[in-house]
């Protein structure tokens, strides 16, 4: 996408503060930063700390969207900061908030502690029943065998995906977007053999099926993993094993 | 002592942004899906019932109320075929080896689906 140089020199940035020693909630601040045609988001973010308040308080490292830190609400809409080029939010003002959906810390940090106990809830790890001996060599893989999970692998646990979940918002059990397709991608591993230690908690209330499939995750995605499209997948799956358990309870699962 | 402000939640949030609201429409089509599936039960009992029957019932479905229903019925209808046709590949990500089939023919192959359907019924109604 081309577009010219704007001439604007200066763009408004509204920022939500939130200092627990002095706000009873978070409160908007207006901040005029200089305008860069090449700058995104974290760029004035930046500025406005180094020169401005260095008071403000936000998550970054990578500058390149693969860290996933610097997940924010830019004009109500899930975005890796490092990404959001502020010449498509022109002229302004830009409203930069904590991502939804979760507690916040201070100003733009979030608390994340409830994704890191779901994210390891899902054992996301291959499980095997015995290592195979190492003469045997390392476990091999198709190159379709990898087509099948690989995309889920892609998650960078930038959280966006539950900052745009409504499900996530009003469920507090609901495992949410990134952690089912992160059990998608194992469970579709053909090394992994953990599938029946993950099925009772994927396949209950508060994993799949509570999902009512809004499909926001998988658009908010920067690394289109799709977790929506996992979910459905998963959905799939789990009514073909209800069934067969069924028709042939004695079977295989 | 940091106290984390709670999330918030909004009771409204389907209101709040376009793919939110489109959401909500799509789940409530399946209401006025029902509603026209109720109009085509009463016709096939008003069939059962005999002639006179159906003739009254073909007369009143053609008062204004019931012309908007169907109006807005039919409105719906297509707002959810178009969403779930959308959907498939989501729920159906067919792979050929190690590349997947494109999203747009899966989604094309329900519209032709669709239409080879309808032709179907209206070939068998009109004949």
């Amino acid at each position: 996408m081309t577009q010219a140089p704007s001439d604007a020199t200066t763009i408004r940035l509204e920022i939500a503060r939130y200092r627990p020693e002095q706000d009873e909630r978070p409160v908007l601040e207006r901040y005029d930063v200089p305008y860069r045609h090449e700058w995104v988001v974290l760029d004035a973010l930046n500025y406005l700390k180094d020169h401005i308040d260095g008071t403000l308080s936000y998550r970054w490292s990578c500058r390149m969207g693969i860290c996933g830190s610097c997940g924010m609400m830019v004009n109500g809409v899930p975005k890796l900061t490092c990404s959001a080029f502020l010449r498509d939010y022109l002229p302004g003002p830009i409203r930069v908030e904590p991502m939804a959906n979760f507690p916040v810390e201070r100003d733009l940090v979030t608390v994340l502690d409830d994704f890191m106990e779901k994210f390891q809830a899902v054992k996301p790890w291959i499980i095997r029943d015995g290592e195979q001996p190492l003469e045997e060599g390392e476990y091999r893989q198709t190159p379709a065998q990898l087509a099948d999970f690989k995309q889920f692998s892609m998650c960078i646990n930038c959280m966006l995906c539950y900052a745009a979940c409504p499900v996530y918002q009003h469920e507090d059990e609901f495992l949410g977007p990134a952690v089912l397709a992160l059990a998608q991608r194992y469970n579709h591993d053909s090394r992994d053999q953990g599938k029946g230690e993950r099925q009772e908690l994927i396949w209950s209330d508060e994993g799949i099926w509570d999902c009512t499939f809004v499909g926001e995750c998988s658009a908010v995605c920067p690394k289109h993993v799709d977790p929506a499209g996992a979910i459905q997948q998963a959905k799939v799956e789990s009514t073909v094993g209800w069934y067969r358990s069924f028709l042939a309870p004695f079977g295989r699962g | 002592m940091a106290r984390p402000y709670p999330r918030e939640r909004s009771n409204a949030w389907f209101l709040e942004r376009w793919p939110y609201r489109v959401f909500v429409l799509r789940e409530l089509s399946a209401l006025f899906l029902a509603l026209y599936m109720g109009v085509l039960l009463v016709l096939a009992a008003r069939v059962h019932e005999g002639s006179s029957a159906f003739r009254d019932y073909v007369d009143a479905l053609q008062s204004p109320l019931y012309l908007a229903f169907h109006a807005v019925a039919l409105l719906f209808a297509l707002l959810h075929s178009v969403t779930w046709f959308q959907a498939v590949p989501k729920g159906l990500p067919l792979r050929r080896g190690e590349q997947r089939v494109a999203p747009a023919l899966l989604i094309g192959a329900n519209y032709v689906a669709m239409l080879a359907l309808t032709v179907l019924v209206l070939v068998v109604v009109l004949s």
